[in-house]
């Protein structure tokens, strides 16, 4: 199945790194670069899911997310972080609303198959 | 006549300007003459005071006293023997209240044979009696000052630097009995490698300049060595001349213990965050690495050679991913989730679990000591298992001829759970074992040297602590102590 998807992280070869490999599963990827830019592309265009980094020049990831479920609030929004599992970040960012958290730690494949799992509860929620 | 009876009338007058008691009396000891002094303290007139009995006179309120009794064996004696004696005795005085006299009592005789009477000439020395007990008590209050002292022992040496004074604080100090140490040299305080060097130059400076204060190590009688803040000041007598050196020393082994704790807190808080932001930025790029290989080894395409090569670029990434996720683990400061747990189910837990892991074949015996009536701690079992479990497999790879492990838990008196897990292993080095919670500090061969410094984060975030003792040889003991739950 193929979504709509934008991915939100401040370090170029990252981005494009996310964009390529979630095309490559035939979805249809948009990048930006900070969180300014994703709330004003967010406001103008739907998507499916919103990968959005923790750590971006700007705002920070958790205000970026805060606002972007003020605006859509069934949108699904997936957190990426570079720190690995921190509990704090995760915490605040699911009182946020956020479906889930992938990290830049992980292996490939367990990225890839979080992100189908948490986009795919996110969905069956909206369904509810 | 004309002339001895002017000799009387000076002799009269000399008396009574003595400043004491004066009593003359017959051999039955019936007063004949006395001064005026002795008038004013009895409170009579001189014409009804002759012919008395002495005792009548001067023990009139407290008669037939234990005191009048011993006063009257001495003059006895000195009747008898016709010799000198001295008593010192309490009186009673009529304008001056109790007062502590030295009585002299001297046989007078014409010639050898005849005695004529005795003379009873008293000093008052209640001044000097009250300022001898008032030194006594002052002697006494400095005494209880310096037994009451605690951590504190003071003592005093001459100037060869032999010990003259020992208070009781030194002997709860260093362990050595007053007896066993008085006119002993100080350099018996000193561990053997300092006393030769630090001596000579502390005399030779409190001699310059007074008081010296010095942080340094004394030695126990059981030669245990302890730091101490040593104060060594002039010891002058009345003429402000040097008699010797005063030494106070201050035990600073808890300070010290202390200050180790939070300095090796601090070492680890600023590792940590280096670590984090060091893996941060590991992730970023590595991640991109790993992903960008994984799609070229997917498209396919390579020789074997080629697709072989890129395999193991695609495994020590790996490697360096798995390096780094330790790394954040270590830095963590995420704050443990506190429940009531049982130190004791958290170990049996843990138990099955070393079966998992790659161990020496050699045969490690388990022996279990858990406390049965273990009081509840505040801790988070997932990280308390992973502090065990890294503790067990150290243990278990501590000795690969084989062994005994034991675990032992208890309730200490300072509301705390133990529990130690030791081995009869290879043990660990001095210069290892103060290394032994750094990250990245390794003995083993195929070590991160962060399993134990992830303990230690582990333990300090649960208010506990973390401790280890070991030898060389024979074996090595890890304590960890969390609180009590309330």
């Amino acid at each position: 199945m193929s979504y709509k998807i934008l991915v939100v992280d401040d370090e170029e070869p990252v981005r494009n790194m996310f964009k390529d490999l979630l095309e490559r599963q035939g979805n249809l990827v948009k990048a930006t670069f900070s969180g300014e830019e994703a709330l004003s592309v967010v406001s103008n265009e739907d998507f499916d899911c919103v990968l959005l980094d923790i750590k971006l020049g700007g705002i920070s990831g958790l205000e970026a997310l805060k606002r972007m479920k003020e605006m859509k609030p069934t949108m699904p929004v997936i957190m990426i972080t570079g720190f690995g599992y921190d509990e704090e970040l995760i915490a605040k960012s699911k009182e946020l609303g956020c479906s889930g958290y992938i990290g830049k730690n992980m292996p490939i494949s367990q990225i890839l198959s979080n992100f189908k799992l948490y986009l795919h509860k996110a969905k069956e929620n909206a369904v509810d | 006549m004309h002339l001895a009876s002017d000799y009387e009338k000076i002799g009269l007058r000399l008396l009574d300007c003595i400043d004491g008691l004066f009593i003359f009396m017959d051999i039955q000891e019936n007063i004949l003459l006395c001064n005026k002094r002795l008038e004013e303290a009895v409170g009579l007139k001189r014409e009804s005071l002759v012919g008395k009995n002495w005792a009548v006179i001067l023990y009139r309120d407290t008669a037939s006293s234990i005191q009048q009794q011993m006063f009257k064996a001495v003059i006895d004696d000195s009747v008898f023997y016709k010799r000198k004696n001295n008593f010192e005795g309490l009186f009673l005085d009529n304008t001056l209240g109790q007062r502590h006299i030295f009585w002299d009592i001297i046989p007078v005789s014409t010639n050898d044979t005849n005695l004529e009477g005795i003379l009873l000439f008293g000093h008052d020395i209640t001044e000097l009696r009250e300022r001898q007990m008032t030194l006594k008590k002052m002697d006494e209050t400095m005494k209880n000052i310096f037994s009451s002292i605690r951590e504190y022992a003071l003592y005093v040496a001459n100037l060869d630097g032999n010990i003259t004074y020992y208070a009781m604080g030194a002997e709860k100090m260093f362990g050595w009995g007053k007896e066993e140490i008085v006119f002993k040299h100080v350099s018996i305080f000193h561990p053997h490698e300092d006393a030769d060097s630090l001596l000579p130059g502390l005399f030779e400076q409190v001699k310059k300049i007074g008081q010296v204060e010095i942080e340094t190590n004394l030695i126990k009688k059981d030669k245990e060595v302890f730091p101490v803040i040593l104060t060594v000041s002039p010891f002058l007598d009345t003429d402000g001349k040097l008699v010797g050196y005063v030494f106070i020393a201050k035990d600073i082994t808890e300070r010290k213990k202390l200050e180790y704790q939070v300095f090796q807190a601090e070492k680890m808080a600023a590792i940590g965050q280096l670590a984090a932001g060091m893996a941060h930025e590991i992730n970023n790029p590595l991640f991109v690495i790993s992903g960008r290989l994984e799609m070229l080894l997917e498209d396919g395409g390579f020789s074997p050679q080629i697709r072989q090569d890129l395999v193991i670029v695609q495994q020590q990434g790996d490697r360096i991913r798995k390096l780094v996720d330790r790394l954040l683990k270590f830095s963590r400061h995420s704050t443990p989730k506190f429940d009531k747990i049982n130190l004791n189910e958290v170990l049996e837990s843990v138990l099955p679990l070393l079966s998992y892991h790659k161990l020496p074949e050699a045969k490690v015996t388990i022996q279990k000591e858990l406390a049965d009536d273990l009081k509840l701690a505040m801790g988070d079992f997932n990280q308390l298992q992973e502090v065990f479990l890294n503790l067990l497999i150290n243990a278990c790879q501590a000795m690969p001829q084989g062994g005994v492990l034991t675990i032992k838990t208890y309730n200490t008196e300072d509301s705390f759970v133990a529990a130690s897990v030791s081995d009869t292993g290879c043990g660990i080095s001095p210069k290892d074992l103060k290394n032994i919670f750094m990250p990245f500090y390794s003995t083993k061969k195929e070590g991160t040297g962060l399993g134990l410094s992830i303990c230690y984060n582990i333990i300090r975030n649960h208010n506990g602590n973390i401790d280890v003792d070991s030898e060389v040889n024979k074996g090595t003991t890890f304590l960890i102590k969390i609180p009590f739950a309330k």
